[in-house]
This record gives structure tokens, sequence and C-alpha cells, in this order.
């Protein structure tokens, strides 16, 4: 049964979480704004203003600044941010999902193969240089998203196979199958012996932003949205999962379908952004820590609080990304950890009551 | 993982560098209009309104082709490793010749972009959508190094310029030619970084190996830029060490002291080769030259006496 505590902080303050959700949107749509006007190619801010309002009026200022500025706003920097909030949002909210559903603290989206099967996936592709493309997706990412779903897939029905799944051997299955297929990758890799391909693979696993695109953008955007909205549908019976299997059942949710429903949907969703991104650390791990620590476990609110913040901590990251050593670019995933973890730190030691409860 | 590290920065030693040697530039050749169309080096046939004006270089053997064209003046984006010659590292940099910042690029609104196949799988596409036209050459022969330059003319209106720089290289390798014919080819092993990376067939290393009147030890591996055993190296037992990794800190000293490199005979005839300016012979442009010249007395020192 839901403690009492618990049921009194949904039914007092659905008010306040709703203005909390709020608030996370306002600050995703103020932190995009301000990314957009700050890259390694300056562009004053009042003119990036003029350019976003010639675009929503659609008034005429032929010459009042250079295409190429258009072409640097609308179709670089605004695709790049876009496709930053969407990745940050998916792995976060799949983070919080998996943490959940694994009743595991040190679960991240990539606990059950979708790192690695997305690796492979796109070692493959870059390893036989596949002309591939379809939609304005190439065969890397194409590959990298078919690579992670397989591989989860396989890890669930090789920890099924002796009958019921239980969370341990899903994790263990994935530690063995990950380590599998990084050795694949590795050989790959190894025998690739090309400098060119070899820089393509470390850099894809290390995770960017630099090749964002509408086409991107577009393609990603449904898939979150159907993804991440019947997942967030899910978060009541989430927290009843938090009980043991046989309390659940008794609850009335059924465990192995449920587990089976929610790992698909945050894998999917994982899957679809690390292929569009490359792999990304830390984001899914801390971010939905984050929440918890600040606002509590409840997943209705964890799953949509997670999206926005990952949101915003992913674009801030990104921006940090292309800017701080312009013209070169750092990975993402180097700065969602150096900036992320000290401030995780932070919030563990204020916050240290709230997890020894 | 670390393997891979290894093989980048090895990948690197080769493709980048820096040195200081003088290039004449000449300045001259009026604008013409009227489309150009010219094949890159991957078989792209790339069509120009007229001859570029505004030209960013992504690789440092690209740009110093463009300055020994006389062409500095209409280059407006270079990358962090373009310091030759010197004026080039004045440049806006537009990446650090792996990651290149697309806003850069699209900002300083070339007409003209010379990229390599390193940047094929993502910046070349990403560029290409936004309009903008990139020209891919990766010259893995001293010929191919010719033709590089020759299509550079082609698209920027110099092709007398570069007919003559062409000209003149080709007469400095074939002196280097009539030197070395005949003679006795010594056995190199040209080392790209102390795991043992070095430069295989199809590579423009192998080429200049060959040119210069050399045998390079890795002519029979499996690509360009493999990956050698030290067994495999202590029986090929070369007669030459070419050390292009001095600049990453191995020394003739620290060679003689792996254990069983003492045995080799380039170690113990002292024929192991300190490369102190590493770009001559490490980017595939107009210096390549020099570091032919430089291998063939290195190789044969009795013939250049």
């Amino acid at each position: 049964m839901e403690r009492a505590s618990d049921r009194e902080d949904v039914q007092r303050r659905p008010r306040r979480r709703g203005l909390l959700l709020l608030a996370g949107l306002v600050a995703v749509m103020i932190v995009a704004l301000l990314e957009v006007a700050w890259g390694s190619f300056s562009i004053p801010p009042a003119t990036v203003a003029a350019m976003f309002w010639q675009r929503v009026t659609g008034g005429s200022t032929v010459g009042a600044w250079p295409d190429a500025w258009e072409t640097v706003i609308f179709e670089i920097r605004l695709p790049r941010i876009l496709l930053a909030m969407l990745v940050g949002a998916a792995l976060a909210q799949s983070g919080a999902v998996y943490q959940g559903v694994f009743r595991n603290p040190l679960a991240d989206p990539y606990l059950i193969g979708v790192s690695a099967g997305a690796g492979l996936g796109a070692t493959i592709a870059i390893a036989l240089g596949l002309p591939l493309h379809w939609e304005g997706l190439g065969a890397v990412s194409l590959f990298a998203f078919v690579g992670a779903l397989a591989a989860t897939a396989v890890i669930y029905v090789l920890a099924r196979s002796g009958g019921r799944s239980s969370v341990v051997t899903l994790v263990l299955a994935g530690v063995a199958v990950g380590a599998f297929l990084s050795a694949v990758m590795t050989f790959l890799m190894f025998r690739a012996r090309d400098a060119f391909r070899t820089v393509h693979v470390l850099g894809w696993m290390m995770g960017s932003f630099a090749l964002a695109s509408w086409a991107k953008v577009y393609l990603l955007a449904p898939v979150l949205a159907a993804g991440g909205g019947l997942l967030w549908a899910y978060a009541h019976r989430l927290n009843v999962l938090q009980l043991d299997d046989d309390q659940a059942q008794q609850l009335g949710v059924p465990v192995e379908r449920t587990r089976l429903i929610v790992i698909g949907l945050a894998t999917l969703v994982t899957s679809a952004a690390v292929s569009m991104s490359g792999v990304i650390g830390f984001v899914g791990l801390i971010v939905p820590h984050a929440v918890r620590l600040v606002w509590g476990p409840d997943h209705r609110f964890l799953l949509p609080m997670s999206v926005l913040c990952g949101a915003v901590f992913m674009v801030l990251a990104d921006g940090l990304a292309r800017t701080v050593l312009s013209p070169a670019e750092l990975p993402v995933g180097v700065v969602t950890a150096f900036c992320g973890a000290p401030f995780f730190l932070y919030l563990l030691c204020r916050k240290r009551h709230v997890l020894a409860r | 993982m670390k393997k891979s590290v290894l093989l980048v920065a090895a990948a690197l030693a080769v493709l980048l560098g820096g040195c200081v040697c003088p290039a004449q530039a000449p300045a001259t050749g009026v604008p013409t209009s009227g489309p150009i169309s010219v094949e890159d080096g991957v078989g792209n046939v790339i069509t120009l309104e007229s001859e570029a004006q505004r030209i960013i270089s992504l690789a440092p053997n690209h740009t110093e082709i463009l300055y020994a064209l006389g062409l500095g003046d209409r280059v407006v984006g270079v990358t962090e490793y373009c310091n030759y010659p010197p004026e080039a590292a004045e440049k806006p940099k537009v990446g650090d010749f792996i990651t290149i910042d697309l806003e850069q690029v699209v900002g300083l609104e070339p007409d003209l972009v010379l990229a390599t196949t390193m940047h094929m799988a993502e910046t070349v596409p990403a560029l290409q959508e936004r309009g903008i036209v990139v020209f891919v050459l990766d010259p893995q022969s001293v010929v191919a190094v010719l033709e590089s330059i020759q299509k550079i003319g082609q698209l920027t209106g110099r092709e007398d310029e570069a007919e003559a720089l062409v000209a003149d290289m080709q007469a400095r390798i074939a002196a280097v030619q009539e030197k070395v014919q005949g003679a006795p080819r010594p056995k190199v092993f040209w080392e790209l970084g102390p795991e043992l990376f070095t430069a295989g067939p199809g590579s423009f290393v192998n080429d200049l190996i060959t040119l210069a009147g050399g045998e390079n030890v890795a002519a029979d591996a499996d690509s360009p830029w493999p990956q050698l055993s030290v067994e495999a190296i202590i029986l090929k037992d070369p007669d030459v060490i070419v050390l292009a990794d001095h600049n990453y800190g191995q020394t003739v000293e620290m060679v003689k002291e792996r254990p069983g490199w003492e045995d080799i005979r380039a170690v113990r005839e002292g024929n192991v080769i300190e490369i102190a300016d590493d770009d001559i012979v490490s980017r595939p442009g107009p210096r390549l030259v020099e570091g032919l010249e430089f291998l063939a007395r290195a190789f044969h020192p009795d013939l250049f006496e």
C-alpha cells in the first residue's frame, strides 16, 4: 500500500507540482534562447533576435545581415539545440525509468545493452564505410539504432530463458552481453586499422551534437514524444514496482508484463536518442537522482521533471562543448561529467538525510 | 580502446606536424569567369561558378599548396595545425583538423572548402547539405600530390603557377631518382610511434621511401598504417630506422635501450635517424620533395657526398 505520507503528498501538492513543471518548461525555453545567441561564430544577440522576429513576422530584411548568418542560426544552431534538448530529455527520463524498474540507484539507460549494441552497430557501419542514407540519416545512425534495440532484446530473451526474469539476471546478462559486444567492436576497430575510421568510432562513442540537422530533430521528436508520454502513463505502476515483485502482484500490477513494456519503451527512447548523438554518459544516471534528491521519488513527478532538467542540462553542456575550446569541440560527454559530477556531489552532501531515510 | 587511441596518435603524427622551410609564392593571375569543373580526389566532379575567391582549408597540406600557388590572400579559414607558411597561422581557425566547427565554416562564407577523406563521414555531407562546395583531396602518393596541386590550380585559375610548381617538383624528384637508381636498397623501418605503428602499402610515406631508394619493411602489410610486432621488426632486420616520432619523444638512445633492438643492423651500425622536422615527410604537400631529398641522403649518404 502507498504510505499515508506519500498519499498526502500527492493529494495536497498537485498544484505546486504543476507550477514546478511549468517553471521547468520556462527554464528550458530561456536556456534555448540564450544558447541560440551564443556560439563560436559571433553574431550580435540583437541581430539574432531580429532574425527570429523577421521569421515570425515574415517581414523583409534583405541585406540586413549576411545569408550565412541565417544558415548559422537556423540550419546549424537551432537544430543542434533542439536535438540536444531531445536527447537530454530522453536519457534523463530513461534513466529514471531504469532506476525505478531495476530498483537500483546505479542503473542508467545503458545498463542493459543500449550503448554496447549502438556502439557495435555504429562501428560496423563505419568499418564497412556504408554509403547508406535514409531520410537524412546516415548508415551510422541506422545501424546504431538497430544494434541498440537488438542487443537489449537479446539480453531480455536470455535473462528470461530460465522462466521469470529477475532484475538480477537481466543486469548480469546485460553485463555479459555488453562485454561481448564491446570486444567485437574493439576487434573490428583494431582490424580496420584506419585512422579516419578509428577517429570516427571514438568520436561517436564520446557523443556529439556537431552533426545535428532538422532531419534528425523531425525523426527523433515523435518517437520521444510517444515513448516518453507512454512512460509517464506508467508512472504509477513504476511506483508500485518499488515494492517487491510479490507485493506488487498482489496490488494488481502484472509485474512481468509491466517490466517488459516499461523496459521496452525506455530502450526504444534511449536507442533513438543514442543513434542521433552517440553515447553520452552521466546524464541518464545523475539527472534523475538529482531530481529525486530535491523533489522526492514519486515517478509521476520524477519522470516529467527529469525530462525538463535533462533537456536544460544537456543544452547547457553542449553550449560549453561547442564554445570552450572553439573552434575545436569537446565531446559533450566530457562536459556532462565534468560539470555534472561536482554539482551532484554537492546535492548529495546537502541532502544526505534524504538518502538515509 | 587504448589501441585505438594509439592508432589515432600515430595517424596524427603522419598527417600533422610542424616545419620551417621557405616557399615561393608567385602572385599573378587575373580572375576569369565561367564555370570550372574538376574531379576531386574521390571521383566526384565538383563545379564552381567561377574561380574560388574565399577558400577554407581543412588540412595543413592543402594550406601549404594554396600558399605555394600565391593564394594566401584568398584563404579565409584554416585549421589549428596549419602553421606553414607562418602567416597561414594568422588566419581564422575553423577546427582542429578532426573536429570542424560547422558554424565557423558557414559563417566565413567560403565558396570552396578543401577537405580530406578524414572529413568525409561527417563534415563533408554536413557542409554540402548547407550549400557549401567541398573538394576532397587525400593524396597517398607523390604523383597524387602533384595532381592535387594541379587540381587546386584549376579551381583557382592558377594553372600556370601549378604547372610551374609541379615541373619544379618533378625535376627534383627525377634528380633524386637518377642518383639512387641501381644502388642497393636499404631496408627501412619507419616508426610512427613507440607502439610500432608504421607506414604500409597505399600510404604516401611508403611511396616516399621507395622513391628515396629504400625498401619499406612494412611494404607487405595489409593496411596503409599498420602496427608491427617487435619480433617482426627484429626478423626483418632493417638497415635504417627512421624515427618519425622523434617529435613525440623517441630518440636514438631510447631505441638502443629497447630489449632485443641492439641486434638490429640499423642500431648496430648507427643508422637510426631522428626526424626533427617531421612536417616535410608527414604532409602530402609541396614540401614533400624536401622530405624526399632528405631521405635519399639518409639512405644513401655515399651517393650524395
